[in-house]
């Protein structure tokens, strides 16, 4: 008998009792009629080879294990940033769910959006009394400051208009007239999750600089002295607000970060669960305006809301994600040119930190071959500071970054003796990536979740910066961004780096030889 | 620089709302307005006069070739014609596949998105017979037409469709800014045509703006593929599209929120004027065995 | 503080009444319907069921889609599913349920991999129907071993009219009559997952019974083949199940659909017996196969030793001694383990509340568990359960117990602060908003991570992992010393 009351075996163990293993045995021998194991080895093997990666890249129409999600998941990133609002998405209920359980399992932390549930006749009909039933029953239950709407895809094939709708469920009484009510149209057959973040967020400053949907006049910038910060769709969004806070403290200046959703997806367990908690305030936003610049963290995240705020005579400055040393002067360098004020002496000494702490581990670094995807903002931060480590780079690859951000890449790569024999692939998927780590083999994979199933099938250990993580637990609480959360990658890098050399010395009177103590 | 007015025209399939509406934006531009024109049709025919051209390059064709929208420039959709009226067909798929209404969607904001607006008086959309789904309502939503011309005439049929599209706009007029700039009858001379559209122009809360005689010359230009107003400046009708586009032109923000009226009141008023009989209940539900007993 | 029955019913109509009130009017008595307090000796829980959630109340209900691609479909493990549309859907379903299965991913097996057409702008303007056979063209040189192809409608497919079917015709019969599935299941129809898995068995019925070859794939029979339906192996459930119904004697022929594979479904129709977990999700094709093969069904429930026994007995009445000799012996086999964990568990567990709203069987079919540890089951409700759902569960729930049929976010969250469980049993996107709260919580979809549940292996980490959840030390720290 396999299982035990002492001690209770897990999965994990369980099914390698030998009860099962001779129960899957029988099944798979008699019942699943399987291609015979020297035919499923064979297919194996040519799945590694350049034949097959030339028919895979051949690929015109299939999409397999893309490293991309759809609009609306980030126009509720996006809503969660801001304070007491609740993201409603019109359309189809079974994507909330999915939203829900996604951003849930990342986070670890509860997530609560509202759909309007359209079925079958509102396919035909329209959504309109979706839309006014869901406005008056989540304004009634949650009690919310304010309501993001965005759409699934079923709203924005049948056409339904938001605007339209919004007012009208106003005129019916759903909610007061002067409820804030800001919408954007996030169709999840357009971009990826990264555009809904930046549709949901023009949305938002759409709505309170240019007079709430032509209900009120629009603001007038009446220009000041504060810097806005826009951080863009990110999985370490907790921990990278509050390193991003701290660099603004320390520069002693006034500043507004538009969108933190970092303590809706932090909150205490103490008691009582809060829906909302955190995030810009309406009045916040307003005043965004008269901000002296803004500074939008990741670029391609922002595209739309970028020009939108060129066009309201504020300067922005767009960074990719910038990570390491160079990214973070980059930033730190903005901050002060648009201030005039000095880089104060904290963040010079912390950047010395940082650099004495690549000094210290370069070495290991040097010369080892990395595989990187996920957002492409981030991939830019990353690759930038791999090559700063004189590591390598040798494929970097989005499945939402398009050819303006490979050029991109290939700028960083030609700009340093570490990236001659990099190369980029701009929307491309993990099966893409799959052959690529046989035939061009890495040191280490670095990515999301996702990239588990790489790890296992070429062997490549995988280092987790991207979202999702669901397999690990955390993460997202510490920063990735800034001098300290650029240390917290390098450890990252480093700590499976040792790792991996461990494991590879580990056998006694073989391979112990290296099992050092010091490294 | 004057605020972009934005107009459309719909009306039934076949009533010569693309005739009607590019000898009328001809003549605006005869006016010194400067003007795109947006068709909204899938079959792409609301340009062909301005362009001389069979069927300009649609967004969605090219698009489809190019891989996405994203991947075009203006250059590649936007054509310049005759007094230098730019023009844009949207296109669609063939009938019985994909979703024509999302292609509008899809065209109009990628012209927004590309400045295409920038620099015109006039943005005129060209819209295919009825408001059939959300997406060809597109023009009608905020921030686009302020103004809807219903292109109709004397007939069962297209009166039929001038009332839903008045429908089509009721629902987004009281949210939105859109109205019911009135009514243009493309006479096909039926009885009493005049006198009928008018009528139906004041059950519906608006006016009849125009009524553009029916002449030959437009055949003849169009044959040519040319507006009357290239092909025959000194013509009559030229003069009656000046007419038109005058009363447009002078129209701004007298529009009004139409009153679509049931089936009943329309049928009553076709009766009215002798365009239909009135039903027999007696013979309704008889089989021909019946009515011969 | 314990209260008498009758104290409980009157708090518990209170606090319907008392959720009620914050609905708008309209709102407030359509939800109305969905709330009882249950009163024994009824032949139902007095609630409405499998109607539409309203909008913007936050429902914590899926889709069609899920319900096929998630559940009934995904997992047959030789066959690629595309979710077609949009990279959403596939995307967020990738992996997520925990439907464990032996093979190659990638090579013979498909199971945690996310085939997308991706629909793009064009694809909704032109109609996919192309793009279609080309993927599927793409499949078939890329993943040669694949055993046949299901095509997962998201919700753009229905409304732009392609026409899937006919290219799923076409392209099996260019692939030598290759198994291709096309399935209805766009999120917009219906109001839950659970019209998804009707539509995905009679898909199963209509494109895998109906064009199969019953010569194909043939085995021996014998007297005592059974198939395992409504079984999705997560975290294992199917074969600590499947190995129990061995040990009595009989022989599993398939398996639905965890671990799953289409020869398997091919050949369900030659066993004698088929024995059905999830009744809501399969009980459709169970009935099809009576029908059509008659093949009788008979439903069991693997929670808990004292239903596991039940069941075992119930199963074997359908055969001969040997086979109810051989349930005998496995009781027995088992009962001592069952006591040790029993004995272990049962002290620290006794008395404790459980609230509960999950999906399909579970929301009943877990009470008997918790009852073998001596905890009470004091509310529970289906996130897309049926009448039948609610009439079946009259045989667990005890009288006075919180009914709420899809519950929204807030009712539960009163409800939860009113009534004090000792453990939250529901779905992820519940999980936190009580532990926040301070209640130990366990998510009774996925198992937690953890699991199997089902059978005698299963009983004793069900029973770990709820001592766990209960008696973890956390819950004694959410109050800071110095807070009032």
């Amino acid at each position: 008998m396999p299982q035990s009351a002492e001690k209770v075996i897990d999965h994990e163990m369980l099914f390698r009792q030998p009860e099962y293993a001779d129960m899957f045995a029988k099944k798979k021998s008699e019942f699943e009629f399987k291609h015979p194991d020297e035919k499923i080895s064979e297919v194996n093997e040519w799945t590694k080879t350049t034949e097959y990666q030339t028919l895979n890249f051949q690929r015109q129409a299939l999409t397999v294990n893309p490293a991309k999600a759809c609009q609306p998941l980030g126009a509720v990133f996006a809503a969660n940033g801001f304070k007491g609002t609740l993201p409603f998405v019109h359309g189809s209920q079974g994507c909330v769910a999915y939203y829900r359980s996604h951003f849930t399992r990342h986070f670890k932390e509860p997530t609560s959006c509202v759909s309007s549930s359209m079925t079958e006749d509102a396919a035909v009909f329209g959504g309109l009394n979706n839309m006014v039933d869901g406005l008056a029953n989540s304004y009634r239950l949650y009690k919310p400051e304010m309501i993001a709407v965005s759409t699934t895809c079923m709203a924005e094939v049948i056409g339904d208009d938001l605007d339209a709708f919004i007012k009208t469920s106003k005129q019916k009484g759903s909610i007061p007239a002067e409820f804030d009510v800001p919408f954007a149209h996030t169709p999840a057959f357009v971009g990826s999750h990264i555009t809904g973040y930046d549709n949901a967020l023009l949305g938002v400053l759409k709505h309170f600089w240019d007079g709430k949907a032509n209900t009120t006049a629009p603001l007038t910038r009446v220009p000041n002295e504060s810097i806005n910060f826009i951080g863009g769709f990110d999985g370490f969004v907790v921990g990278n607000m509050a390193a991003i806070r701290q660099i603004f403290e320390a520069f002693g200046v006034e500043y507004t970060i538009l969108c933190d959703p970092s303590d809706a997806w932090n909150t205490p367990t103490d008691g009582e669960f809060r829906m909302f908690d955190g995030g810009t305030t309406k009045d916040e936003v307003e005043r965004a305006l008269n901000a002296k610049a803004t500074i939008v963290f990741q670029e391609f995240s922002c595209e739309k809301t970028t020009k939108f705020i060129r066009a309201h005579d504020q300067e922005v400055v767009a960074l990719n994600s910038p990570i390491g040393v160079a990214g973070t002067d980059e930033l730190v360098m903005a901050i002060s040119r648009l201030t005039g004020k000095p880089v104060p002496e904290s963040l010079t000494k912390e950047r010395g930190r940082l650099v004495d702490a690549l000094a210290d581990s370069q070495a290991h670094l040097h010369g080892k071959k990395f595989a990187l995807y996920g957002d492409p903002d981030l991939m830019l931060g990353l690759t930038q500071f791999l090559l700063e480590l004189g590591a390598e780079p040798v494929t970097v690859l989005s499945t939402n970054g398009g050819e303006e951000w490979a050029a991109k890449v290939q700028a960083l790569f030609d700009a340093s003796p570490f990236g001659s024999d990099c190369k980029v692939y701009p929307k491309k998927d993990l099966w893409h990536l799959r052959s690529l780590l046989f035939t061009a083999p890495v040191d280490f994979l670095i990515g999301n979740t996702y990239g588990k199933y790489l790890e296992r099938d070429c062997g490549v250990p995988l280092i987790r910066l991207g979202f999702p993580v669901f397999d690990r637990h955390h993460y997202h609480r510490f920063p990735i961004w800034g001098y300290e959360g650029s240390l917290r990658v390098l450890v990252m890098l480093l700590d499976e780096l040792f790792e991996q050399l461990d494991q590879s010395t580990i056998v006694t009177a073989k391979t112990d030889i290296s099992y050092d103590i010091i490294r | 620089m004057a605020a972009l007015r934005q107009i459309a025209f719909y009306g039934k399939g076949g009533i010569g709302k693309s005739t009607t509406s590019q000898n009328t934006l001809a003549a605006l531009a005869e006016m010194g307005q400067k003007i795109l024109i947006v068709g909204c049709d899938p079959k792409a025919d609301s340009t062909r006069l301005i362009l001389h051209a069979k069927a300009q390059d649609t967004v969605l064709s090219l698009a489809a070739e190019a891989g996405s929208v994203e991947d075009l420039e203006l250059e590649d959709v936007l054509k310049v014609g005759y007094r230098d009226i730019r023009c844009v067909e949207s296109g669609g798929p063939e009938p019985g596949v994909g979703c024509a209404g999302r292609g509008v969607i899809t065209s109009i904001n990628f012209l927004e998105e590309n400045g295409a607006y920038d620099g015109v008086d006039y943005v005129s959309y060209d819209v295919l017979g009825d408001v059939v789904c959300g997406g060809f309502a597109m023009p009608i939503r905020e921030n686009k037409a302020q103004e809807i011309y219903i292109v109709m005439s004397g007939e069962m049929m297209a009166m039929y469709a001038a009332n839903n599209i008045s429908k089509g706009i009721l629902k987004y007029a009281n949210s939105g800014g859109v109205r019911l700039g009135g009514l243009i009858c493309n006479e096909r001379q039926t009885d009493k045509e005049y006198e009928l559209s008018d009528a139906l122009a004041k059950k519906l809360g608006t006016k009849l703006i125009h009524f553009v005689p029916r002449d030959n010359v437009v055949q003849h230009a169009e044959l040519r593929r040319m507006t009357v107003l290239e092909y025959d400046p000194d013509s009559k009708q030229a003069a009656e599209y000046r007419e038109l586009a005058s009363k447009i032109h002078n129209n701004a923000g007298n529009g009004t929120i139409p009153t679509p009226i049931t089936m009943d009141e329309l049928e009553d008023l076709l009766m009215e004027f002798g365009i239909m009989k009135k039903e027999d209940e007696s013979i309704i539900g008889k089989k021909a065995k019946e009515v011969a007993a | 503080m314990s209260l008498t029955l009758e104290d409980t019913k009157t708090r518990n109509k209170e606090l319907i009444d008392e959720v009620l009130t914050v609905y708008p009017e309209k709102t407030g008595k359509k939800r109305a319907k969905h709330l009882n307090v249950h009163e024994e000796g009824k032949s139902d829980c007095g609630v409405k069921s499998n109607i539409k959630s309203l909008p913007g109340v936050m429902t914590i209900r899926g889709c069609a889609y899920a319900g096929s691609k998630g559940v009934v479909w995904g997992p047959i493990k030789d066959m690629v599913h595309i979710s077609h549309g949009p990279v959403g859907c596939g995307h967020y379903s990738w992996a997520s349920r925990r439907n464990y299965y032996i093979g190659h991913t990638g090579i013979d097996t498909f199971g945690t991999m996310q085939f997308t057409s991706d629909f793009q702008e064009k694809d909704i303007v032109f109609g996919g129907d192309k793009k279609l056979e080309k993927i599927i063209d793409e499949i078939q040189v890329l993943f040669p071993l694949n055993k046949g192809i299901t095509v997962q409608s998201e919700c753009p497919i229905g409304l732009i009219g392609d026409d899937i079917e006919a290219v799923s015709k076409k392209k099996s019969k260019e692939y030598e009559g290759k198994t291709i599935v096309p399935v209805r299941c766009e999120g917009f129809r219906g109001v839950s997952q659970s019209l998804g898995h009707h539509i995905a068995n009679d898909a199963v019925r209509d494109w895998v019974f109906d064009k199969t070859d019953p010569s194909k794939n043939h085995f021996e029979l014998s007297p005592y083949d059974v198939a395992i339906i409504g079984d999705y192996n997560i975290g294992g459930d199917a074969w600590s199940s499947r190995i129990l119904l061995e040990e009595m004697g009989l022989r599993v022929i398939a398996q639905w659909s965890g671990d799953g594979t289409i020869a398997e479904l091919e050949n369900t129709p030659k066993a004698k017996l088929n024995v059905l977990h999830c009744y809501r999700s399969m009980n459709y094709i169970s009935r099809h196969m009576e029908e059509k093969y008659g093949v009788p069904w008979v439903e069991y429930n693997f929670f808990g030793p004292s239903k596991i026994e039940a069941s075992l007995r119930e199963i074997a009445c359908h055969f001969d001694d040997k086979i109810k000799e051989g349930a005998e012996q496995v009781i027995a086999k088992y009962k001592p383990l069952m006591q040790a964990v029993i004995d272990k568990y049962k002290s620290r567990l006794e008395g404790k509340k459980v609230m509960l709203f999950v999906g399909g069987l579970r929301p009943r079919h877990v009470i008997g568990a918790y009852e073998d540890l001596g905890m009470e089951v004091v509310g529970t409700g289906y996130e897309f359960g049926h009448n039948d759902d609610y009439q079946r569960t009259t045989h667990y729930v005890k009288d006075g117990t919180l009914i709420y049929d899809d519950v929204t976010g807030y009712e539960f969250e009163k409800f939860v602060e009113r009534v004090q469980p000792d453990l939250v049993g529901s779905g992820i996107k519940e999980k936190y908003v009580f532990q926040k709260m301070g209640v130990p919580f366990r998510q009774m979809h996925s198992w937690d991570y953890s699991g199997p549940y089902h059978g005698y292996d299963g009983f004793a980490i069900f029973a770990r992992d709820m001592d766990m959840a209960i008696n973890s030390p956390v819950w004694g720290l959410t109050r800071a010393p110095w807070a009032k």
